[in-house]
Parts: C-alpha cells; structure tokens; sequence
C-alpha cells in the first residue's frame, strides 16, 4: 500500500491528537483522533531480529471518520508482536505509539497420534513414514525436529529426504516422510558414498522432538518415539495370489502376507457389485497393515461381487504390484505391469 | 522457477493480449512455484487447490532491470504483511522477461489456513502486493489430482509441486505425490482451454545400465541441443537427467539419459541456463553442495553414465562464492538473482553477474 495523504477538513483542536488501538466488529484497528492538516498515518511491525529495520508499512486502508482517522489492517494481527503507529502531518510534530500484543496461549495440546508403518520391523528399504498429529502443524523446517538415532544413541545423518515442499495433507495433520531415496536406491551415488541408512539387524528409533509447533504457534504435549528393528530388504513386489479373502454378508477381508502402505490401503482398494456399481462402506486396516476390512453400509446381498486393487498400491519399500521400486534391468527386462487394476471376484451366498 | 531459458525474443507477443484470459478473482489456496513466459504472463502453481493459474499481472512493458541488493527481504515482506519474518514462509521467487520485475509466491502464516500471496519488487525498492480479487487470469486443473470429495482416504491425497516451467507454448508441471512414489511430469497447453489435455509421462533413467526408476522429478530446466528443446531434470535421488521434449508423448516410457550424480545428502533447488562468452551454461543451487556450473556443450557431448567407475558424470564447478542461496533465477542477459540466506536467519535478495 502507498502512504496515504489525506486531505482532512481543519478539525477543531479541543485536545491533542492521540493514536488508540480499538476493536470495531472482531477487528483490530489503529484511530487516529482528532486529525488537522495533512499527512501520513501509518502502522509498522517491528521485527524481533531486526528492530532497526527501514521496514514498509502493513497492508490496511484508511478511512476518515468525522474528525478521525481509522487504519484497518489487510490482515488479522499475529499475537505477540509489537507495531509502531505513526501520524506524520505535513506541518507540525509527528505522533508515535508503540504497542505489544499480548502473545497466544502457549499451553500444549498437539501430539503424535500414530506412525505409519506401526510395526517395529522394517525393511533395510523403507520407503516412507507417515506420521498423524492431533491436529495441525506448522510447516516450514519440519526436518529440524526429527532425528533417527542408531541403538548407540549417535543420530543417522541425511537419513531422510528434506524436501522444500513439504509432503503434508490438506489439513496439516499429517506429515509424509521419505526415506532418503538416493540411499536405497541401487546403483545410484549416494548409496555407494554414504551406504544405507538403514543397516539389517540394527536397532533405530525415531525421535519427534516437542519443539515442533502447531498450527497455534504452540509446541507439542511431549516428544514421541518409534523404536524398530531392521529386517532385511523387501524386493519383491507385492503377491496379490498370496493374499487371503474372506467374504461374508457384514464383510470382506483380505489377509495379506505381509505389510502394505497405510496411506494406499486406504484408498486404493474398492467393491464393485455385478453391475458395477462402487459398494459404499467403511475400511479398517489392523495387523500392522497386513489386514484390509470392509464393512459395507448395509449388508451384502447374495450375489457376484468383485474387489478392484489399484496396482499403484505399495509395500513398504515402495514396490508396486507387478512394479517394483527399482528394476534390475539384468534380471528381468520390463517388469513392468501395465494393467491399472487387479480384480478378485467372490460371491456371497 | 523458471523464467526460460528458450529466450526466445517474443515479448512482441504483448502480455495482455494472451487469449483465454478473464479478469476476476484468482481464488488460489496455496501459492508456490512461479514461471514466466517469455511474454510476460505468471504461471502460479496452486498445490493445495491442485491447480495452475496463469496470471496477467498488467506488467509488460519492457525494462532495464536496476541492481539489487535488499538485506532482510524476508523481514520486509513480513512487515508489509503485518506479522514478523518466522510467520511468512518464501516459497519461489522468479523474473519477468519484459519487465524485470522480481516477483515472490508467499505463505502469510504456517497452517494449512495460510494467506496464499504473489507480491512484487518495485522499481523503487518497495515490495507490492499483486491484487488476486480482479486480475486477468485463467486457471487448469492438474489432471489427476483426487479432489478433496471422495471416498476414504482420498482426503489426504496431494501433490506438492516441485517445479514449474513454460516451454514452446506448454506448462509443464513436475509433481510428487504424498503417498505413492511416482514421478509425474505434466504438460498443459497454453491458453488453457476447458477441456484440459494434460499429458502425464513417465520418464525412467538408468542408473549405472543397471537399475531404472522413475523416482520424482526436483527440478528442471529446458534447454536445446540442436535447436531441439530439451528438459534437464534433477531427481530426488540426485541423478541429473536429459531428454529430447518432443519424445515425451502421452503413456509412453521415456527413458533420459543420466548425465551427472550430484552426490548424497544433497538437493538440487533451482537451475536456470544462459549464455556467455558465446557458450551456454547451467547454474544450479543445491541444499548442501553450494551453487554448480555446468557447461551445456559437456552436457551435450556426454555420452551418458553406463559403469559404475564412471560415476560423476559431465564435470561441474562449485562456485565457492555463492553460500546459503535458497532461491536463484535469471535476471537479464548479465545477471541472475538470488535469495540467500543471511546470519540470523535474514534472507537478503541480491542480483549477482553471471559467472
């Protein structure tokens, strides 16, 4: 915004002009009172590393109110900060006023929810984490509060992939981490400069530290752990023909052989009935994301009924069915399956 | 960020005469990364709304761009805002072509309810809001980005995008999704049109003859061998990858070709490609391993990494002088800008002269 000169009709001088800050419908605002003459009104933050700052003033507009004047800010105001109002007439002394906005309640009530994978073994080649919060975070230098310590306590450095965009959902409560992608990756420098990150048979915790702060500003209720154990890495791409189902009218259940991607599970699975119509109903993963439920909104009827995978669903280490993370290309020369789903038909009775 | 390398001199093409464009309310839920055309107009991608807008921002007349060195950007963007520097986040900063106009995509706030914001440096030094409520824009939907309606669990699905860049008339919009692990690399014609053609290609690249991926796209930057457009890309796993455009054709496999390995620990942010002394360069800033060069002709040259022992790739300088640069762009024909991050956290904003 441009400083405003304002031409304002001579007033009538009873008392000296002042600058007050007030409420007007929910909004914090700056009056000017009792204005003559010509000149700038306005607001400044000051900037807690840099109060000397040659700063701009905020984004607002002005408005004369009989013999005032009123500066309403483009934005709410952040709690705990300190603005300068300034009434700079044309002729005549300028008027300063300093104010402190009382800072936000700091009392904690965010915390980790859950980690994703929730078992304590994971492959040398673990992709991704997925951590829930209660409610939402803050982004911005999320890397800075997490660590991966070795069963010696020492943290394992660069371990995870820090990425400017920062992998969260819609509404900040869940964090995606990716394992440092060049470090699993075969034949790529990373790995053959600084090995794995992640060493088969070692001990690793995860340690989310309590500084991370909320959407409020405010820290978390206390720092959080996840302990696991490393097994060797998974290569192989999921096995839809060693997966279990079970089907009855309240439910269908697959059983797989081992633990898929929480996140995927959730969504990329779906009935459809004979006549191809998307069942509606509830999921539920357990088992350490070895079991998928489905609970329809009202019974199965008897009758033909179909599961549809999405093959871009992933174990943990990121192979896809029929696809893996990385492609031995002397090995198997495409791998690559091109069929977008996987269908496995039952019938209730 | 990407105000292009393919410099055609186009700016001929006026910036308000774009097609497609409507004035209204650029209804953006999130502001990240920033492109140019060669004429002018602002491409904005928009992840939270999984969108790109191209915006006419009324700023096409041709200028000389001044020197600039501004300490504490960061804290002069907060104040104009109204709040302090630990409350905005700078998400990219790019260079109009016709104007040399420094603009900045920026978050107000750190929640997903941050105030999404495009501002802009004056010639005067000031940093200006660019108002979105009645501006001349038009928007596409990113294909295939689940909205946040659906079933269970297609809530949590998004995109971040991690590059953005305007090619011979198409957007092309690298993303990387928060669940599967998938490198989709987008290209939307401009003008946008209502019934979006995006084409998604997926694009492996060896590592050493022996493993392929398709990991995610960081960063990239088109340049032509041969008078043909090519993209340079930098993966998250540190490869840098080439690969004709004109080969990425809808569902088809693309393999590029592995050119150099930037090392561990590191991630490649901006590159942007000039020319001097006759010869074309790439000047890339990294998270770790400082600003590189690299010479195109080397790149153009390179046969591509195949063993093992040969794991560098086209050599490259680190140009020591340059530390803490978490934004780069080109400038003009001579310079480039850079903000970088100062002692206390203080992002200063500088032109440099191209090395």
């Amino acid at each position: 915004m441009k400083p405003l000169i304002l031409a304002i009709a001579t007033a009538a001088l009873l008392h000296a002009s002042e600058i007050r800050m007030e409420q007007v419908g929910g909004k914090d605002i700056f009056r000017l009172t009792k204005v003559s003459g010509n000149g700038d009104f306005s607001v400044f933050v000051v900037q807690p590393h840099n109060p000397e700052l040659d700063a701009q003033p905020m984004l607002g507009s002005t408005e004369r109110h009989l013999t005032d004047l009123v500066f309403v800010p483009r934005f709410p105001l952040t709690p705990g900060i300190q603005l300068r109002a300034v009434w700079k007439p044309v002729s005549g002394k300028p008027i300063t006023a300093l104010f402190s906005l009382p800072k936000a309640s700091i009392a904690p009530s965010t915390s980790v929810q859950q980690i994703f994978p929730t078992s304590n073994r994971l492959p040398e080649n673990q992709l991704k984490l997925y951590i829930h919060f209660s409610a939402p975070m803050s982004k911005g230098d999320i890397y800075k509060h997490l660590r991966l310590l070795n069963a010696k306590g020492e943290e394992v450095k660069l371990a995870f992939l820090e990425l400017d965009e920062e992998l969260w959902d819609r509404e900040g409560r869940r964090i995606t981490l990716l394992f440092d992608p060049g470090r699993i990756k075969r034949g790529v420098l990373p790995l053959s400069e600084i090995g794995p990150a992640l060493i088969p048979g070692d001990s690793y915790k995860l340690v989310i530290d309590a500084a991370w702060q909320d959407a409020q500003g405010r820290p978390l209720t206390g720092s959080f752990e996840k302990r696991f154990t490393v097994v060797p890495a998974d290569r192989t791409s999921p096995d839809v023909s060693a997966w279990k189902l079970t089907a009855s009218k309240s439910g269908v259940t697959l059983d797989f052989n081992e633990p898929l991607d929480q996140a995927l599970l959730d969504r990329m699975i779906l009935l459809r009935d004979a006549s191809d119509r998307e069942i509606p109903g509830a999921v539920k993963i357990d088992r350490e994301e070895t079991r998928w439920h489905f609970t329809p909104s009202s019974q199965f009827l008897a009758g033909d009924y179909r599961i549809e995978v999405d093959t871009a669903l992933e174990d943990l280490a990121g192979n896809k069915i029929g696809k893996l993370f990385d492609v031995d290309v002397f090995d198997k020369i495409d791998t690559t399956l091109r069929t977008p789903k996987i269908t496995l038909p039952f019938n209730i009775k | 960020m990407k105000t292009l390398a393919i410099l055609a001199l186009t700016t001929s093409l006026a910036a308000s005469a774009a097609s497609n464009l409507t004035m209204g309310k650029a209804d953006m839920k999130s502001a990240g990364q920033l492109a140019f055309s060669p004429a002018g107009i602002l491409f904005v991608g928009d992840p939270k709304g999984g969108s790109i807008y191209a915006l006419d921002t009324d700023d096409a007349e041709a200028m000389p761009g001044a020197d600039i060195d501004i300490k504490g950007a960061n804290e002069k963007m907060a104040a104009l805002l109204g709040t302090t520097a630990d409350q905005i986040l700078i998400n990219d900063v790019a260079v109009n072509p016709v104007s040399h106009k420094v603009y900045f995509s920026v978050s107000r706030g750190k929640g997903q309810d941050a105030t999404p914001l495009l501002l802009k440096l004056d010639a005067s030094g000031k940093f200006q809001e660019i108002a979105l409520d009645k501006v001349k824009h038009s928007k596409a939907d990113i294909p295939n980005v689940p909205s946040a309606e659906g079933r269970q669990g297609a809530t949590k699905r998004m995109e971040a995008i991690t590059d953005l860049a305007f090619v011979d008339g198409k957007v092309w919009v690298a993303g990387l999704s928060n669940e599967e692990f998938a490198s989709t690399l987008r290209s939307i014609p401009f003008p946008f049109t209502s019934d979006i053609k995006a084409t998604n290609v997926e694009i492996f690249h060896g590592a050493h003859g022996r493993f392929e991926t398709n990991s995610p796209v960081r960063t990239f930057v088109s340049y032509k061998i041969a008078g043909k457009p090519h993209l340079l890309a930098a993966y998250t796993c540190t490869p840098l990858v080439k690969f004709p455009i004109d080969g990425l054709q809808p569902g088809q496999k693309v393999m590029g070709t592995t050119i150099a390995e930037l090392g561990a620990g590191n991630r490649p942010m901006d590159m942007i490609v000039y020319t001097k002394g006759g010869a074309d360069y790439i000047l890339m800033n990294n998270s770790s391993r400082g600003v590189m060069k690299l010479a195109t002709a080397k790149i153009d040259s390179y046969p591509g990494i195949t063993a093992k022992t040969d794991i560098t790739g086209v050599p490259y300088e680190t140009l020591g002088q340059f530390k803490g640069v978490e934004q780069l762009d080109l400038y003009d024909k001579t310079r480039a800008i850079m903000l970088v991050r100062g002692e206390g956290g203080s992002l200063d904003l500088k032109t440099i002269a191209l090395p």
